[in-house]
């Protein structure tokens, strides 16, 4: 109580507080006695420091209520005094408006993506069911699916759903859309109505006849939001189907990019595969977690011995994931990654600004000095800092939301194809919210820092010594340097990023995928179930497609396949070697199984190794047998003969023998970054889609002839997905690509505003410094000598703030793991490669500052000083 | 020169200041706001309220320290403090004008 009391009140007041309360005492004493007059004197001792610090509580609102009518002229004059130094308060704008702009567009991406709960009705009770077989998870099959709908106890409804793409036909008009095959339960479990007409229910799986639904989107291209709708109906791969209706918007994650819903027709299985359905289940609100799971387990347990001469990994059993979890998958770490790129950006921008302002306070000390001496009060002149603060701020945000607009339209055009829930990614209200909050913690953090520094100016000392070097304290510079240290300390850890994530790219652009892909052209074609029936029509389209474009001028080959390189393997399939069979409990091997007509070899020039290639006994339905490539063959049989081995497929003990009768080269068929586990070829006979795959020498322009040789086949009959060998791997680098971008961009930009940072330090060094410099260069000093002082003064912050930062990345460096490929996160070489690139970019900028110390003229300035 | 706002209890101790006309000191008029209200009154209000009324320029002190004896902090009203009570007294006036006979009629 009594330090508090010194705090408030000087010695003087103290006493004669002490004093006065003693007279007081004794006058009591006299009137009320001894007990009630000491009673009296505790009472008010202890009341004391509260009565004082009430007072100045109340004194500091008043003050700050005048003060803020002094804002209204605050704000003009900071405008008018910013406007005298445009390049400053332009720098400012720029740099932490951009930062603010990326930050709140990356929150808002992340907001939608991370953070958000699924549109659907109580979201959090919905999950994925899928068959969980360590490490695999993999779909349903329709016998799962089944099993399941008939005995969900844990779950108060299930669905089930296939997306495929089709053919549209109107008129000679076609179109290849996304649709969703689903189940009656699909909407139910999900809890979406229709705008028009009614959506699907579990009578409809009773039925036979072909039914749809459309989303809005759909309706409106197609139909131009006619609400007569139901009735009409729409030819999907050649099948006449009745729409029902039309779902209401908006849709969810699961529904974008989905233009039509079809009632599933699953026919009944004969065995336990293959896995295409995707299931979905509603927890009920009474059973836990486990329980279901066990629930879950239980019915699968019952399954497996019904079906066990079709599949017997007795291991597999089934899981459940939140749905949320699934629809996000592995965006998390990416986007935390970007978000932690802008907040870095947004740091150093603050740090750099705060820099910036404390320098111009400092050299605006003598005008700050006047003020006071005319006076203005401390807290006055802080809140003129503040204000000049605060109009920064407030134009940093009007610079900040129009970046964030353009970055939230950027990423909802380019992140589409690998940011899930993009629909969702929008300025909303709340996000505004965040930008209006980031502006005023902005407003705050580069206003209080140089305020109070400058308030801690010796005033007196500013006027008397013409406002210049005396100001500057210790503190200030101190402070000054060690922001320095702390921007480069931000941008390391950034510059490591995209040095890793640019270096993971570029190893990944070195992996040889396997193929000639400068000579290769390949587009999907899709038969429509209802005019390709039968397996015979299949293949004689297919055969007299072959040869039409065989015919071509400059193809020099032409053949079919069901996937493409490098990462569109997507039919895994298990198999049992004769030779080595799996035991039981064990996985059987897995690898990726492409469907290849004989002349695909030739046509991405993959050479034949050993064995021969598919010939005409093997489309014809001879003995089943398949082209491996040269890692499934050292995979498998290491140093052994691999031709004339056989094995069954898909766990299938009671399936034909398949025997390998050659083998390729290896091909990239699982992403570029998958190590090689070898690739199964069987021969591509009269399958519904294939790719086109021709082998030219500029394969760019067989774009046009190929889609019209196809037209003239089948008018009905689109071209999809038409890419170049080249245009493959570039896609399936997209990602990694963007990635490098984005951090590689938000890296330059921090290094970019360190470097400005270490510049404005070292050029104030020198001009503090200027009259030493003058002496020393009077003594005999080198200028050489000068440069190397300077230069070695900002090095030093340098080193400093990279080590910090290097360490910072070193530590955090793990969360990439999953984003780089070929490289450690905490590759000591990279670390070591970008801490001298920035010293090395620091001592240049330092030069500048260096080389003006050297060329300073002695006798001027002694002269001068 | 503005009128000074006055709070309540500022006011209470500037009437007790003019009561006690010369130069006093925190002590007296605890005493004379006790003797007047009829209700204890806390020295550090006083005390606070003084510095207060300083720092509106209605008062002035000094501080009177006698070696090995009491040191006493002296008040004294300035001009503005007392034209600060002569307006306060006008405003009330005018504010009391003709209530006087009204709140008669109201039988309490």
């Amino acid at each position: 109580m009594r330090r508090l009391l010194r705090r408030l009140l000087s010695d003087a007041d103290r006493r004669s507080i002490e004093s006065d309360l003693a007279e007081l005492f004794e006058v009591r004493r006299r009137r009320d006695g001894d007990r009630a007059a000491a009673r009296w004197l505790a009472r008010q001792r202890l009341l004391y420091p509260f009565h004082l610090f009430a007072d100045r509580l109340r004194g500091g609102i008043a003050d700050w209520i005048a003060g803020l009518r002094g804002l209204g002229r605050d704000v003009p004059y900071s405008v008018r005094s910013l406007a005298r130094a445009p390049a400053l308060a332009a720098t400012i704008l720029l740099t932490v408006g951009v930062g603010l702009g990326s930050t709140t567009a990356m929150l808002s991406v992340v907001r939608a993506v991370l953070i958000s709960p699924l549109p659907y009705a109580e979201p959090e009770s919905l999950v994925w069911i899928y068959t969980d077989n360590p490490p695999f998870r993999f779909r349903f099959s329709v016998v799962d699916y089944r099993a399941l709908e008939a005995d969900h106890p844990a779950f108060s409804n299930v669905a089930a759903y296939q997306t495929q793409l089709v053919t549209i036909t109107a008129g000679d008009r076609s179109e290849r859309v996304v649709a969703k095959a689903v189940s009656g339960s699909y909407f139910p479990l999900l809890r979406q109505r229709p705008i028009v007409g009614r959506l699907f229910d579990p009578s409809d799986d009773r039925r036979d006849d072909p039914l749809a639904v459309v989303t809005h989107g759909f309706w409106q291209r197609h139909f131009g939001g006619d609400p007569a709708v139901p009735g009409a109906t729409i030819a999907l791969d050649g099948v006449v189907h009745t729409i029902v209706g039309v779902l209401q918007p908006p849709e969810g994650p699961l529904e974008s990019s989905v233009a039509v819903f079809t009632a599933a027709r699953w026919p009944v299985p004969k065995r336990k595969g293959p896995f295409f359905i995707m299931a979905l289940g509603r927890l009920r609100a009474d059973v836990p977690r486990a329980e279901a799971l066990h629930t879950l387990r239980a019915t699968n347990a019952r399954l497996f011995p019904i079906w066990r001469s079709s599949y017997q990994d007795e291991k597999a059993t089934w899981g459940m994931q939140d749905l949320k979890e699934r629809v996000v998958g592995e965006t998390g770490a990416r986007l935390l990654l970007g978000l932690a790129a802008v907040a870095c950006v947004l740091l150093i921008a603050w740090v750099n600004t705060v820099n910036l302002l404390i320098a111009r306070a400092l050299n605006r000390s003598r005008e700050l000095a006047i003020r006071g001496a005319l006076g203005a009060s401390r807290g006055r002149l802080v809140q003129h800092l503040l204000a000049e603060a605060g109009v920064l701020a407030a134009g940093a945000a009007v610079v900040g939301l129009s970046v964030a607009a353009g970055a939230v339209r950027l990423i909802a055009t380019y992140g589409g194809a690998y940011i899930p829930r993009i629909d969702e990614v929008a300025l909303s209200g709340v996000v505004l919210g965040w930008l209006a909050g980031l502006a005023l913690l902005s407003c705050l953090v580069i206003g209080l820092v140089p305020a109070i520094q400058t308030s801690r100016l010796r005033l007196q000392s500013a006027l008397t010594s013409g406002g210049r070097s005396a100001t500057d304290g210790p503190a200030a510079r101190r402070l000054r340097r060690a922001l320095v240290a702390v921007e480069f300390a931000l941008a390391t850890p950034l510059l490591v990023a995209a040095a890793l994530v640019t270096a993971s790219l570029d190893r990944l652009n070195r992996v040889d995928v396997g193929i000639d892909t400068a000579r290769v052209l390949t587009a999907g074609v899709s038969l429509p179930g209802a005019r390709y029936a039968e397996n015979a029509d299949r293949r004689a389209f297919w055969d007299r497609a072959l040869a039409r474009l065989a015919a071509l001028p400059g193809v020099e080959a032409a053949a079919l396949a069901d996937s493409r390189p490098p990462h569109e393997g997507y039919n895994l399939n298990n198999f049992n070697l004769e030779d080595r069979p799996t035991p039981p409990g064990e996985n059987q091997p897995i690898c990726p199984w492409i469907a290849a007509s004989p002349d695909f070899f030739k046509a991405v020039g993959l050479p034949l190794e050993r064995g021969r290639l598919f010939d005409t006994r093997d489309l014809a339905g001879g003995p089943p047998v398949v082209i491996v490539d040269r890692a499934w063959a050292s995979r498998f049989f290491p140093g052994a003969e691999v031709l004339g081995r056989r094995f069954q497929e898909g766990g299938c003990t009671t399936c034909p023998w398949i025997t390998v009768v050659g083998v390729v080269g290896t091909v990239k068929f699982s992403g570029l970054e998958s190590p090689d586990q070898g690739t199964v070829y069987y021969p591509f006979a009269g399958l519904p889609n294939g790719y086109l795959v021709l082998r030219a020498a500029d394969p760019a322009t067989l774009v046009a002839p190929v889609r019209q040789a196809v037209r003239q086949l089948d008018q009905s009959l689109p071209l999809t997905d038409i890419a170049t060998g080249e245009e493959l791997v570039s896609n399936s680098l997209a990602t990694s690509r963007h990635l490098s971008v984005l951090v590689g961009m938000f890296a330059l930009t921090a290094v970019a505003l360190s470097l400005v940072g270490i510049y404005g330090v070292m050029v104030y060094f020198v001009q503090q410094h200027t009259r030493d410099i003058g002496i020393r260069l009077a003594l005999g000093g080198e200028p050489s000598a000068m440069r190397r002082i300077v230069v070695a003064q900002g090095l030093r912050l340098v080193v400093v703030g990279v080590g910090l930062g290097v360490a910072t990345a070193f530590f955090t460096g793990r969360l990439m793991r999953t984003m780089l490929f070929g490289i450690s996160p905490t590759d000591p070489w990279m670390m070591a490669a970008v801490s001298l690139a920035l010293v090395g970019v620091a001592a240049v900028a330092c030069l500048a500052p260096a080389r003006r110390a050297a060329r300073l003229d002695p006798v001027t300035i002694l002269r001068e000083g | 020169m503005a009128q000074q706002k006055l709070q309540h209890f500022e006011l209470h101790v500037l009437l007790a200041m003019l009561r006690l006309r010369d130069e006093t000191y925190s002590v007296p008029l605890v005493l004379a706001l006790e003797k007047r209200t009829g209700r204890p009154v806390a020295q550090a209000a006083v005390f606070i309220a003084l510095r207060r009324l300083e720092k509106k320029g209605l008062v002035t002190s000094r501080l009177d320290e006698r070696e090995g004896g009491r040191t006493r902090r002296y008040f004294k009203l300035t001009k503005p403090g007392v034209a600060a009570v002569k307006e306060h007294r006008m405003e009330h006036a005018r504010l009391w004008r003709g209530l006087g006979r009204l709140l008669r009629a109201h039988k309490v």
